[in-house]
């Protein structure tokens, strides 16, 4: 269909009659794009963000390799959009707007501004996500961006809207209220960069970064025009996301948001079941507003509209975080922040077996975790029996592969060890003399000889199994090894930062 | 304050007519007496009546001072009121001042003693000055001292009253003067207008004014036209809900599918790691001198993230690159261009082609079993004798030396006197010739390895008459001629010749001298059959059991038919320049070793493209070498090494050859940038002799 009315401005460049065909007639450079849809660059910029369409690549530039192509298919999507129509008339209204004032037609500019041409993005969020799912799978950048915009100051000069600064907020309430509500929260790493948080919505796992919950510096090389275009569909995304989301717990959309209530409605289900926790002054109040209840606690803080105050007796934990405390009640246990959260300090995103490193930290905490669960586990360098076996501590999960590998390469020693001795004692028993057995060690010598020869022609091998790949397969082993050495370096370094941390430490 | 005296001094001025002001000055110029009258009269009665005071100012003007006397200002202003009431509007007349210089600068007067004139032309004397102390106590003393000013004009001192002082406020404030001006009075119309005549104006009414207004009309329409069409609302339009259950069911999902490409998710944004909490183990932290370091990198390569340590979460600060980092996943998200890429996660061992074990493709040459020296120069080429049993090798020192394999005893030594390029066994058993080319020529020389019978037939063979000079007079391309000091026969050509090869049956050889040329041995003629070659040869070589003869130029081999004489296929290579060539014995299959390091092997009935190209050596392949039973064959180069590969050739012809790298040969040393210069393979066992560039010949066994 579109080979037919598409390529009009492709026929000025081509020659009449001649049809552009492939790559040449598929892609389009962007340039080319927006003459073609006759917006300005700032428009189309904005189109491609609420449509979401992107640039692709194509197998050949035709126009050159420093030029960004658009399908053309994507560009007749965007020509076809409504939303075009509605940019270009909200540019005219704004030009008679311009033009009353300029005339000192107040009358006409203030009627004109009450029917101010405006649109909405629910159609555009049902193109882009015809199911929840699809908006949920998406839903990432869009909770970073909405936490990130509530934490900014307004900023009339950057256009930065208090309401739209309000209503990133309040989203981001509801959807912590949810999130806490349902008690779908799965993991919390506190970081340099903010708090991540990774819940789990109908099977989806959604991962969002809130900044601390301090004053955001505005710095000046970034485009908020950019910015706002994203945050106002991530607004109208997030508004439609929550309000089903409260629709499938039966709860009214705008929900009453009272902190006070949630604690008294929390359910006592999960990991701070049965704690009531005091959050002190300094601690980041409402990261761990939402993180307590989300796990099934009871919250209260220092200051207005709390709960209960820090005098409650049934207070099991408070959480501080100065070096001082005043007064200390002894029925109550005081906590960091930090052990709210997780493991402290380890990032739960990482999989340490993968990585093929494993900090300290991790497993300190995964012997006091198991502590906790009355598992009596060796402390390393104690051996026990039965204990030993790789393959059982890894079947429960105890210690991880590398761990595993390690400890069989030693036993296999140990056994060896023990055979060689096991041996010698056979043979004294046999009576076989010393220069007999000297004769035999000689052949065994002569064969660890030829061990030691296949393996050099092991490493050979290895150079001429190179030889017969074709390149292609030849190159991508060649970049596969250089990734697996990088990785190599990189766990090197850290063992060796860590040996040097601990001998400046002793030493 | 200033503004304040200025403006006293302007009211004072305005005022100047005024008899009260005129009155007060007079007074506070005759002020050495008007003082002791003032003290006097405040000394003598303190009953005395305002409004004798009053009397007594005004009958006699210029006596009994009101500004310095002790009685309450209140009287004094009330007093004054009543006076400038009284005599503001009929007073019009000029008082002159004390002085009488007009308006000239003061400062004529600055050095004189007195101040000007008075009305009588009389001098008058400057005032004695009081000395600071002097005025300041008396500024103590009297508690009205702020409001007296010094008039320069009239050297002397003026005490503005306190309804004066007023006036300068409401002045200052921007108000009228007088409290008791109303600015805004209602205007009334003191003329009288009833019964006064005529109208102002006494043009008739106009129609318009009561015709209804066309124009007015007309713009009522277009409002009224407005309003039906819906163009002027005046009911704000309904608030819709903003949000709403979009996703109401999923069964309608297949109508929203979204239209036009697949769509791509962008690829989600990398999860942190250990490193990113505020308080890392120690190992995450990288030292002072790797971060110092990082300043070192390129801009890409550095890290974009420095991980910290903090003692608490309360001493953590905001991170200053938020923004940014979102701004930059903006970006990438309408920006980069996206596409599917299959991500391969395997191991990359896996890549590897399965090959079979090299123990069961045994036996193949492994290691250097014996040496050959005697040579003193880089051993260029070496040939088998078809028996096994004889080496022959030519070197740069221009000797030809023949060896005995299983002893490596050099039995004959030949100087030819120029290098050696190529040397060659006649594959006849019962013909131990060799096949030398050294320069311009080509010798044919008997090694005397036969019996006495075959010597005989040698001598016979390599027997050649004098040339007799041909009938047409042109030179020929060569010259068979009878060398007498070895008893051989010697083939002049024109060039420099680079390879000798023989045909199979033994009769016939090739020499390449750029151009082409077959010789018969038995019949001691020439043939030059391919006039017209495309490319510069390289080498050629006869089929090992058919009539067909390859022809290697610099890119491609030619494959002709010797019998039809014509070109039966031409190989394209692909490779920069050839360097040798090799027949496997099946004859169906070639390899090709190129200057560049690459190695390619072809199967004619499969393609005129190379089956397999095995890019091995980092230098120039020197030669390469089939195995004439078993499947292996090998390549030398000038990096000092010799590879060998098992090539199995099947005879289904749905079975490709096989190859796998076996072995690479090691131990010759380079001299002169050049390491291994030839290689060839025993006829009947699997080993492989090297002639190195360090004068060494080498045998690999297995």
């Amino acid at each position: 269909m579109w080979a037919g009315n598409g390529p009009n401005i492709m026929r000025q460049d081509a020659g009449r009659g001649k049809k552009k065909e492939g790559n040449a007639a598929k892609y389009i450079t962007r340039t080319k794009a927006v003459h073609y849809l006759q917006v300005s660059l700032s428009t189309f910029r904005k189109l491609c963000i609420l449509k979401g369409i992107f640039p692709r690549e194509p197998k050949k530039k035709v126009e050159g390799n420093h030029k960004t192509y658009y399908h053309m298919k994507d560009i007749l999507f965007l020509a076809h959009e409504p939303l075009l129509e509605k940019f270009r008339d909200i540019r005219a209204h704004k030009k008679k707007v311009k033009k009353a004032l300029a005339r000192k037609n107040r009358d006409l500019a203030d009627r004109l501004l009450n029917r101010e041409p405006t649109y909405k993005l629910d159609r555009l969020i049902l193109e882009r996500y015809p199911t929840f799912v699809d908006a949920l799978r998406d839903l990432d950048d869009c909770l970073t961006m909405v936490h990130l915009f509530a934490a900014l100051p307004a900023v009339e000069g950057e256009r930065i809207q208090v309401e739209r600064i309000h209503n990133c907020r309040r989203l981001s309430h509801e959807w912590q209220a949810y999130i806490s509500r349902t008690h779908s929260l799965r993991k919390t790493f506190i970081s340099v960069k903010g708090i991540y948080y990774q819940a789990e919505v109908e099977g989806q796992k959604i991962t969002w970064l809130t900044p601390h919950a301090l004053q955001q510096v505005l710095t000046d090389d970034v485009d908020f025009n950019v910015m706002l275009t994203f945050s106002e569909f991530y607004v109208a995304l997030l508004g439609f996301v929550n309000f089903k989301l409260y629709h499938s717990i039966n709860v009214k959309y705008p929900p009453i948001l009272d902190p006070r209530l949630e604690a008294l409605a929390a359910e006592c289900r999960n990991l701070f079941r049965n704690f009531k926790i005091f959050l002190s002054r300094e601690v980041p109040r409402e990261s761990l507003l939402f993180v307590i209840p989300a796990f099934g606690g009871v919250v209260s803080w220092e200051g207005d509209g709390s709960p209960f105050k820090e005098s409650d007796e049934d207070i099991t934990h408070q959480i501080v975080d100065r070096p001082t405390q005043g007064h200390v009640f002894l029925s109550r246990e005081y906590v960091q922040p930090q052990w709210v959260v997780p493991p402290p300090h380890l990032s739960p995103f990482v999989d340490n077996e993968a990585e093929g490193y494993i900090p300290e930290y991790a497993e300190t905490i995964k012997r006091l975790q198991s502590a906790a669960k009355k598992q009596v586990l060796p402390m390393p360098g104690v051996e026990s029996q039965g204990l030993d076996d790789p393959q059982t501590l890894l079947v429960e999960g105890i210690i991880d592969r590398t761990e595993a590998n390690e400890a069989a390469e030693k036993k296999r020693k140990l056994t060896m060890l023990e055979k060689q001795y096991h041996d010698e004692l056979n043979m004294e028993l046999q009576g076989i003399t010393y220069s007999t057995s000297l004769s035999n060690k000689n052949l065994q010598s002569s064969v660890e000889n030829v061990k030691e020869d296949t393996m050099t022609t092991l490493e050979e091998s290895e150079d001429l199994s190179k030889v017969s790949m074709s390149r292609k397969k030849r190159k991508l082993y060649e970049a596969m090894k250089i990734g697996q050495e990088r990785k190599k370096d990189k766990i090197k370094l850290l063992k060796e930062r860590k040996k040097n941390a601990e001998a400046s430490k002793t030493g | 304050m200033v503004a304040a005296a200025a403006a006293a001094a302007a009211m004072r001025k305005s005022r100047r007519s005024s008899k009260n002001s005129d009155r007060l000055e007079q007074e506070i110029a005759e002020n050495p007496a008007a003082n002791e009258d003032v003290e006097e009269a405040s000394g003598g009665g303190e009953e005395s009546q305002p409004s004798d005071a009053a009397s007594l100012s005004e009958d006699e003007g210029s006596q009994g001072s009101p500004v310095d006397s002790e009685e309450e200002n209140g009287e004094v202003s009330d007093d004054e009121d009543h006076r400038s009431g009284e005599e503001s509007d009929s007073s019009e007349e000029e008082v002159p001042s004390r002085n009488t210089i007009g308006d000239v600068p003061l400062e004529w007067y600055k050095d004189e003693e007195h101040i000007g004139y008075d009305v009588a032309g009389k001098k008058i004397k400057k005032q004695a000055r009081k000395d600071r102390i002097e005025s300041f106590l008396a500024g103590v003393d009297d508690a009205k001292n702020w409001r007296k000013i010094y008039d320069e004009y009239n050297d002397e001192e003026v005490e503005l009253t306190k309804e004066e002082v007023k006036i300068i406020g409401r002045m200052l404030k921007g108000k009228t003067p007088h409290a008791g001006v109303d600015p805004y009075a209602p205007y009334v119309d003191w003329f009288v207008w009833d019964d006064k005549g005529h109208p102002l104006s006494n043009a008739p009414e106009p129609k318009r004014r009561f015709v209804p207004s066309k124009w007015e009309q007309k713009k009522v329409v277009q409002y009224v036209r407005a309003i039906r069409k819906g163009l002027i609302k005046f009911d704000k339009p309904k608030e819709e809900p903003r949000v709403y259950l979009l996703w109401g069911d999923d069964s309608s999902a297949a109508e929203n599918k979204r239209h036009g490409l697949s769509y791509i998710p962008a690829p989600k944004p990398k999860l942190a790691g250990h490193e990113e909490s505020y308080n890392p183990s120690v190992e995450y932290i990288p030292t002072q001198e790797e971060i110092n370091s990082y300043q070192l990198m390129y801009e890409e390569d550095r890290p974009k993230f420095i991980p910290r340590r903090f003692e608490s979460l309360r001493s953590v600060p905001a991170y200053e690159k938020a923004l940014k980092e979102n701004f930059d996943r903006c970006l990438d998200l309408y920006l980069c261009p996206r596409t599917r890429k299959k991500r391969i996660n395997i191991d990359p061992e896996s890549l590897k082609p399965k090959l079979p074990s090299r123990k069961d493709l045994r036996p193949y040459p492994r290691t250097c079993y014996l040496e050959y020296r005697g040579h003193t120069g880089p051993v260029k080429t070496i040939s088998i004798d078809v028996s096994g049993q004889w080496m022959a090798s030519g070197s740069s020192d221009g000797t030809v030396r023949v060896w005995e394999i299983e002893t490596s005893r050099c039995l004959r030594v030949w100087n030819v006197g120029e290098a050696i390029k190529h040397i060659s066994w006649n594959p006849l058993p019962e013909l131990p010739v060799l096949a030398i080319s050294a320069g311009h020529d080509v010798l044919i020389l008997d090694t005397g390895l036969g019996n006495a019978e075959e010597q005989a037939r040698i001598k016979e063979l390599l027997h050649v008459e004098e040339s007799k000079p041909e009938e047409d007079g042109s030179t020929p391309v060569v010259s068979w001629v009878q060398d007498d000091k070895y008893d051989c026969i010697r083939l002049k050509h024109l060039k420099a010749v680079t390879t000798v090869e023989w045909h199979r049956k033994g009769d016939y050889f090739t020499t390449v001298v750029p151009t082409i040329l077959i010789h018969q041995l038995s019949k001691k003629h020439t043939q030059n059959p391919f006039k017209k070659l495309h490319g510069l040869p390289v080498s050629a070589v006869f089929h090992p059991t058919r009539s067909i003869f390859f022809i290697s130029t610099k890119k491609n081999i030619r494959v002709y038919d010797l019998l039809k004489q014509k070109l039966v296929k031409k190989l394209e290579t692909g490779v920069r320049e050839i360097s040798s060539i090799a027949i496997h014995p099946g004859g169906d299959n070639v390899i090709v070793g190129s200057k560049d390091g690459k190695m390619c092997w072809f199967d004619m009935d499969l393609s005129s493209k190379s089956y397999k190209t095995l890019k091995t050596h980092p230098k120039d392949i020197t030669n390469v070498a089939f195995h004439r039973s078993y499947p292996l064959f090998a390549s030398c180069s000038d990096d000092c090494t010799a590879y060998v590969f098992h090539g199995m050739v099947y005879s289904d012809l749905n079975q490709n050859p096989l190859i796998v790298p076996l072995e690479i040969l090691r131990g010759h040393t380079s001299s002169d940038g050049r390491g291994v210069l030839d290689c060839k393979f025993h006829p009947r066992q699997p080993w492989l002799f090297t002639a190195g560039a360090d004068s060494i010949i080498k045998l690999y066994c297995h």
